[in-house]
């Protein structure tokens, strides 16, 4: 009693999803997948689901081979996919969205609004006895947790056998999660098999009686949950061929520490708490964690204060009071965020237009530009960072990832002279091919020689090394202790990100 | 924790920086089918290539220009501005209203003006403080203009003891140059003027041009967004000024059909030069090119309703180049 999916692969435009994954899915246990962003696990269960067709590859249900091409056709099979951002209908009440295009009807194709409700009072009793819902209310005024469950009884009402939970807990309260994983381990022994994908790596490993992890699209390991530490499975999810250690850093940079470039206290955003940081001048300070480890959030809240509910910040000494980017900005702060083509650049722009979206005025007399000092500007930053463009003029769009990432990194230059005491960089080198990725290296060294603060957030441990004095590692939305440059390994790296003190 | 979207872009980016041939095509299709056009109406049309017909042409045109010129500016802020028609409609009743009722000229052009930025600033307080999509809120606020036009006029035109002066404005000549064509030339000028070579018309393409990463430039994105709706606006009431100086009088509902023509000059420019940004010179061709099919088919004798439908069908094809460039997002 299982689904096997043998060899699968999957093309999209340009990349390889999925490489010749294997997997056994069994009706009777709750099936962990797991794996950095980009490995491969929301591919992977959308084939299973049926909402993707791979490429090639051969898919199994109970030893007879079928083709799961649709979601439907996956449903036929008992294969039912419970996706992360939630399709329920808001204004529809639980029964209404329960029983969605199942209604109960009379002759005339009018609905039968009792039964509806009746029927869905049955649904939910029969797989969840002992669990009260208020099936009557619209779901949009439910908490998550029962909102998810309502989710989980409608992908259960027709004859289902395995059911696909793509992050159910990522949007709940720790209270709401423990209900919700009663109900996962509740459901192998009622013959519904579960494949989990979560990024909460004990939550995978107490729930799951196996655990799949997948890399860069590639299958790693399957392994009993109970035989695997926390620690093992972020190596397995991190750990990439080619890198065998990482290359601790050669000239161990101990610059003279500067002056606090950049001092925030008692800063809290989403679930990350910070109580002190100091970034000083010339320091390149990486931050690791996995995924929702809250390093990503906490390094772009310097500079957006998005989502900050207090906490305390100084530039270069002077408190920044209020204002959101504009006061950040104005104070000396930069960022340079990931996916640049939705934060930073404009497609449509030429890369002149887009390297003067801060600082167009440095060219400018009384608002009106001077042709000749822009194209200068523009050639300076052009040059500076070797960024490959046939002139000034060519529209963003048309140039290479490395390239784009360059004039993500040139409108904090341009004009700019050297008012940014604090640059931050998220996932700086996402989609930067490696000579570029030196390029911009040599590029961040320069700036913090040049005596600005860097911070780096990224998900690239390799990254992280090359380039940094001192790396914080984060663990469930908690900076630790400080990782000094001369002890940068990459198991102190997925030691201290899997939260076991080092 | 929801900050942590992180999925990383694979093969993004990949395409070689050279201009090809298609690009060019691209960008000088629509210019030469314009000047085909211009050509087969010379040789074809007996009364098309005269002097004075090339001088209607641009007399026909001219408001149509001033009004797309602003809303040049709202599309490269990518604001849409739906109630332009009636703001054309309510200054080319305001100001003639406050003339017969003795205003002196400049004081009755100065309240116009002044109606525009009020109309500007609403819509644009409307889409920035109040979050409504521009599409919808101007499609309020137009409805809004069009009743109260009529509630200004009664609904009847408005004429008779306009001072000359006034009328010189739409129908003068000032050195054997129409006026309207000087105003026409004056507002492109202007208009590529603060687009192309100022700090605010590069922001306003940056605003247009990805809003986001315009926000985490620090730009005040709120200002430009407004900015972009009040100048929209304010060439509105200045055509609307002169569309009344024109006709002799003020009347109610001549200013509708410059939302529809006004979005056509907009988005015909939209495939040429930059193809899938507004630009002036862009607006520029795509007035000319209206006036270029009006008047031709004017002159073949094809019915009015006829035009509409020919005008409908090039809009169409225009929209849909532009569409296969770019997502076309004005919402």
């Amino acid at each position: 009693m299982s689904c096997t999916l043998e060899n699968i692969i999957m093309d999209f435009p340009g990349t390889r999803a999925l490489n010749n994954v294997s997997a056994e899915f069994r009706f009777d246990e709750v099936h962990g997948l797991i794996g950095e962003n980009g490995a491969g696990k929301s591919t992977f269960v959308n084939v299973l689901g049926g909402s993707l067709r791979p490429t090639s590859g051969q898919i199994a249900v109970d030893r007879r081979p079928v083709s799961l091409d649709t979601p439907r056709a996956a449903l036929g099979y008992g294969i039912a996919h419970v996706s992360q951002e939630g399709s329920l209908v808001p204004g529809l009440t639980g029964a209404e969205n329960i029983l969605l295009g199942a209604e109960p009807r009379s002759a005339g194709g009018v609905l039968r609004s009792r039964a509806l409700a009746r029927r869905a009072e049955e649904l939910v009793r029969h797989w969840f006895p002992g669990l009260s819902l208020p099936l009557d209310r619209p779901v949009g005024e439910l908490p998550m947790a029962d909102q998810k469950v309502i989710e989980i009884v409608r992908a259960l009402r027709g004859d289902i056998r395995l059911l696909i939970l793509d992050e159910p807990t990522a949007t709940l309260e720790a209270r709401e999660k423990r209900q919700l994983w009663s109900i996962i381990r509740s459901l192998p022994q009622r013959g519904v098999g579960v494949v989990l994908i979560s990024h909460f790596l004990s939550e995978v490993r107490d729930l799951s009686d196996r655990i799949t992890v997948l890399r860069d699209g590639m299958h790693v390991a399957t392994l009993q949950a109970k035989e695997a530490t926390e620690a093992q499975l972020v190596d397995l999810m991190l750990r990439r061929e080619g890198a065998a250690g990482l290359a601790v850093k050669a000239q161990a940079q101990t610059r003279a520490a500067g002056a606090a470039v950049l001092r925030v206290q008692n800063w809290v955003v989403g679930g990350v708490t910070v109580p002190e940081f100091t970034l000083r001048a010339g320091e390149v300070v990486g931050m690791i964690g996995l995924t929702s480890a809250g390093h990503f959030g906490f390094a772009r809240s310097l500079y957006t204060r998005q989502g900050v509910t207090s906490g305390r910040i100084e530039v270069a000494g002077r408190p920044v009071d209020g204002g959101g980017v504009r006061a950040m900005q104005r104070s000396g702060v930069a960022l340079v965020p990931d996916h640049r083509m939705e934060n930073a650049l404009s497609a449509a722009g030429s890369v002149l237009e887009n390297l003067s979206m801060v600082h167009a005025d440095t060219a400018a007399r009384g608002g009106i530009l001077s042709r000749r000092a822009e194209r200068a500007e523009a050639g300076r930053i052009i040059r500076l960072l070797n960024i490959k463009t046939p002139g000034d003029g060519q529209l963003i769009r048309n140039l290479s990832g490395g390239n784009k990432q360059k004039v993500s990194i040139g409108k904090w230059l341009y004009g700019a002279g050297d008012r940014y005491r604090v640059l931050i960089f998220i996932e700086p080198t996402e989609g930067v091919d490696i000579g570029a990725k030196q390029e911009i290296y040599a590029h961040i060294q320069r700036l913090a020689a040049g005596g600005a603060g860097i911070i780096i957030a990224s998900s690239d441990l390799i990254e992280i090394a090359q380039v940094c004095d001192v790396a914080v590692p984060f663990v469930h939305g908690c900076p630790g202790s400080p990782i000094p440059a001369s002890e940068f390994s990459e198991a102190r790296f997925i030691a201290a990100i899997s939260g076991e003190a080092a | 924790m929801t900050i942590d979207t992180d999925i990383p872009a694979p093969a993004r980016g990949t395409a070689s920086p050279t201009k090809g041939r298609g690009d060019w095509l691209q960008r000088y299709s629509t210019l030469g089918v314009l000047v085909l056009m211009f050509l087969g109406f010379s040789l074809f049309v007996d009364r098309f290539l005269t002097p004075l017909n090339l001088s209607n042409i641009f007399q026909q045109i001219a408001i149509l220009t001033i009004v797309g010129c602003g809303l040049t500016f709202g599309f490269a802020a990518k604001e849409i501005d739906l109630s332009v028609g009636y703001t054309v409609g309510l200054s080319g009743i305001l100001v003639p209203l406050l003339l017969t009722l003795d205003w002196p000229l400049a004081a009755a052009i100065g309240a116009g003006l002044l109606a525009g930025i009020v109309v500007g600033l609403i819509n644009g307080l409307l889409v920035t403080k109040v979050g409504i999509p521009s599409l919808i809120a101007t499609l309020a606020t137009g409805s809004i203009l069009f009743g109260v036009n009529f509630l200004l006029t009664g609904g009847r035109a408005i004429y008779g003891g306009l001072p000359q002066s006034y009328l010189d404005l739409g129908q003068g000549n000032v050195f054997g140059i129409p006026t309207l064509a000087i105003f026409m030339l004056g507002s492109a000028l202007v208009a590529w003027f603060v687009m192309d070579r100022t700090v605010f018309g590069r922001y306003i393409y940056a605003v247009g041009g990805n809003r986001k990463a315009a926000e985490l430039s620090g730009l005040p994105i709120t200002f430009y967004r407004m900015a972009a709706l009040v100048i929209v606006s304010l060439f509105a009431v200045v055509a609307g000024a002169l569309l009344a100086a024109r006709l002799g009088s003020g009347q109610p509902n001549v200013g509708e059909r410059y939302l529809l023509d006004g979005l056509a000059t907009v988005f015909i420019g939209m495939t040429m030069f930059r193809p899938g940004t507004a630009t002036v010179a862009g607006t520029f061709c795509g007035a000319l090119f209206i006036g270029v099919i009006n008047n031709g088919l004017n002159l073949v004798g094809l019915d009015t309703y006829v035009q509409n439908i020919v005008k409908g069908v090039i809009i169409l094809v225009a929209v849909a180049i532009v569409s296969r460039t770019t997502k076309l997002s004005i919402l």
